[in-house]
């Protein structure tokens, strides 16, 4: 059998088409080697409307493209992100409303507020592993669809504990955030991950200030309309349910859970294998670098959420602002997502161009560290535009952090990418529950000391980006490992295999992404591609 | 020396600043005329009013003890928030400079000023929230600023006060629209499900 590619040069590996490869139980390639689905060696790649890689992820990013399946599920996943944002913290713009209605006390509304992103602690672990075994699709459709109800039914709630109860079950829908970032991950190469990631993060993020916007413009046209106030928040919240739903039913119709087709086809057809949860979810907690991350985040994103919920009472009261300046002024924090986190995860793609993995931890410390300053003086502000420009340089830098932490993470697994992503992301809801609970839900600390307070927790917990080793590309102030086994990506990545499911080749997707990933080497990937042949578990005949 | 004199100088517009700011700003509710005019407020019923249907019959006439009679120019008739409806609730905190007070936020009437005792049958809007109450008229200047006042309680804010039970705002059809609604959603999402189920079956099965 014939195989057309003998350099063996960097995305054209041919698992499968030869003779001298292993022969699987699950066949990853079809019977005779070939199959529709499989990779022919100059053909398949021209069925895509954008370049793509050995794994057919689109290696250029055209955001204004909605080409099957790349960019389609580009922008359904963040359209899904953000819908939920929306979702989620569209109570905080009316809570001057619903406090009245409501009969609400300060501790209640501070309680609701943490229930609001505590459920997504739970379902952010949940659904990486529900993308791992139903795909993409079906993990954001479900996150929509099933908690649309939660939404619809704000027009139920009759006290401090309905309303406690609804804001929890509306926050679990924030898992989309995962199957967001775990669609982009499956569907675009590693070197523009942080940019693709960033973007479809940020845009989503933005939910968070649009909503602050958007729900006092909906609650006004209703009470135009003739509804008493009381009653138009209830029917305001109808809109983020009616586009829940809609954006779920687009996401099962348009779009495709991976660039060769839908999991459940690929699975039955024998494309890709099925993988156990329990081992996928060994080897996540197996890795320490989860944890790490965990922290990360949750000082990143974390305090951003809780930001998004007090900052518009924050300028209200301290400089006596009308309730819809302060809220134009929440708006702007959440809203630079749109370039603050694209441009975070852009950053991290091209220090990793010259720099490998060590320039995207060290862009990740700067940011994150930059933005826990600013937010300290954030708190320290008194005059009102340094208080809007210190938020501003905060909300970009702790923003741009978040662009950059999603530039590391589909490194740190291949096996077990969508446990680690949904860990990562519940590490921000965590940080986010607790920095609300310790500093913003008591009358211990006025709120600007509180702000201070968690600046300077960020800034502390942020020194942990030192500890995140890569034996193949070394960490902030470490270099590789000099091993010449260790050091290779192949090792890394097939680690998180036995050796009985590598005699059934079940770990030959990671193999493929191992080699894709050299270009985090840096600079030195472009000579290193050239020379070296590839590396296998077995040699082949080159 | 250079640096004593900018230091001095920045400091002396920091404080000019300060005061420039505290002209315009502190009119402070303390320096008001008290019960410079009679007020009673008297529920339509006993017991817990109903916002959006019970009344309050309204009374305010000039009190003997009034001294700046002569600049009230237009009377504000506001609803207030008692002590008790105020705790854990900073965002109706009474704050002594008028501009920051929020403890009455409620209008009930505006009229201008007449030596005659007035009245005003004011029916409790729909969106009054829970709370206990007691009502305060301000005498506002030409200038649109407040001289004095008059309110329906003592000054403890103790005696005569008056609560209120808001509407609950939701509706029956609201809740069968919601409940439709969330059906609709759950039952999509499974038709979409087993429906792929069944194709991918059918694929296998070639």
């Amino acid at each position: 059998m014939a195989h057309r590619d003998e350099e063996g040069s960097i995305g054209t590996s041919m698992h499968g088409v030869t003779a001298k490869e292993h022969v699987f139980s699950f066949s990853v390639q079809g019977e005779d080697g070939l199959s529709s689905h499989s990779v022919q060696s100059d053909d398949p790649t021209a069925e895509f409307a954008l370049p793509v890689d050995s794994e057919h992820k689109a290696k250029v990013f055209k955001p204004l493209s909605f080409a099957k399946p790349h960019m389609r599920a580009f922008h359904l996943g963040w359209i899904s992100f953000f819908t939920c944002f929306i979702s989620t913290f569209a109570a905080a713009p009316l809570v001057p409303i619903i406090r009245d209605n409501l009969d609400l006390t300060k501790t209640d509304i501070g309680n609701a507020g943490v229930a609001s992103v505590s459920g997504a602690i739970f379902s952010r672990l949940a659904i990486g592993a529900v993308c791992d075994l139903l795909g993409a699709r079906y993990g954001t459709a479900f996150l929509l669809m099933l908690s649309a109800p939660a939404v619809f039914s704000m027009s139920f709630v009759a006290d401090a504990g309905g309303y406690l109860s609804v804001r929890f079950m509306i926050g679990f829908c924030l898992a989309t955030f995962v199957s967001c970032s775990y669609w982009t991950s499956v569907m675009f190469t590693g070197k523009i991950i942080g940019l693709v990631n960033g973007c479809a993060g940020g845009w989503g993020d933005m939910g968070g200030g649009v909503t602050q916007l958007l729900m006092p413009m909906v609650f006004h046209v209703i009470k135009v309309a003739g509804a008493t106030p009381f009653t138009a928040w209830r029917i305001a919240f109808f809109v983020p349910g009616f586009l829940q739903v809609i954006i779920g039913i687009l996401v099962l119709t348009l779009g495709q859970d991976l660039p060769d087709g839908n999991l459940s086809t690929l699975q039955k057809k024998g494309d890709v294998s099925k993988d156990k949860l329990t081992k996928v979810f060994w080897y996540a907690l197996r890795n320490y670098r989860t944890y790490v991350l965990f922290i990360l985040y949750g000082f990143s994103m974390g305090i951003e959420m809780t930001i998004n919920n007090v900052i518009s009472e924050y300028f209200f009261d301290r400089f006596q602002l009308k309730l819809h300046t302060a809220g134009m002024i929440a708006a702007s924090f959440g809203m630079s997502n749109f370039f603050a986190r694209p441009i975070g995860g852009f950053a991290s793609d091209m220090s990793a161009r010259f720099f490998g993995m060590r320039g995207r931890l060290w862009t990740l410390w700067i940011l994150q560290t930059s933005g826990g300053l600013f937010c300290v003086w954030l708190g320290r502000a008194t005059s009102l535009p340094i208080a809007i420009l210190s938020m501003m340089l905060f909300s970009f830098g702790v923003q741009a952090a978040c662009g950059a932490i999603f530039g590391i993470v589909p490194f740190v697994s291949r096996r077990s990418l969508g446990i680690i992503s949904g860990l990562t992301g519940a590490g921000g809801n965590f940080g986010s529950g607790l920095t609300q609970l310790a500093f913003f839900s008591s009358s211990r600390f006025h709120t600007a000391d509180g702000l201070s307070l968690i600046g300077v927790t960020a800034m502390i917990f942020t020194l942990l980006v030192a500890f995140i080793h890569f034996p193949q590309w070394g960490s902030m102030f470490l270099g590789p490992t000099s091993d010449g086994r260790q050091s290779k990506e192949e090792h890394y990545y097939a680690a998180e295999w036995t050796e009985a499911e590598k005699l059934q080749g079940l770990h030959e997707g990671s193999l493929k992404f191992a080699e894709n990933s050299r270009s985090e080497r840096g600079k030195k990937a472009a000579t290193d591609g050239a020379s070296t042949p590839l590396e296998n578990d077995n040699p082949a005949d080159v | 020396m250079a640096i004593h004199k900018i230091f001095f100088a920045s400091l002396l517009i920091c404080l000019l600043f300060q005061i420039s700011h505290g002209a315009t700003k502190e009119r402070l509710f303390s320096d008001l005329e008290k019960g410079a005019l009679e007020v009673t407020a008297t529920p339509s019923r006993e017991g817990v009013l109903d916002a959006g249907i019970d009344k309050l019959s309204i009374t305010w006439k000039l009190s003997s003890t009034a001294t700046k009679e002569a600049e009230f120019t237009t009377i504000k008739v506001k609803l207030c928030y008692a002590p008790v409806s105020q705790v854990d609730r900073p965002w109706r905190k009474t704050e002594n400079e008028l501009f920051k007070d929020k403890s009455c936020p409620h209008k009930i009437i505006t009229r201008p000023y007449d030596k005659s005792p007035q009245s005003f049958e004011y029916t409790l809007e729909r969106d009054i929230p829970t709370g206990t109450y007691f009502v305060r008229a301000y005498a506002v200047d030409a200038k649109g600023h407040e001289v004095a006042f008059g309110q329906s309680t003592d000054e403890a804010k103790s005696t005569k006060l008056f609560s209120v039970q808001a509407i609950s705002g939701r509706h029956k059809s609201l809740d069968i629209a919601s409940v439709c609604f969330s059906v609709f959603s759950v039952l999509a999402l499974l038709v979409f499900f087993v429906n792929e189920k069944r194709k991918a079956k059918i694929e296998q099965s070639k």
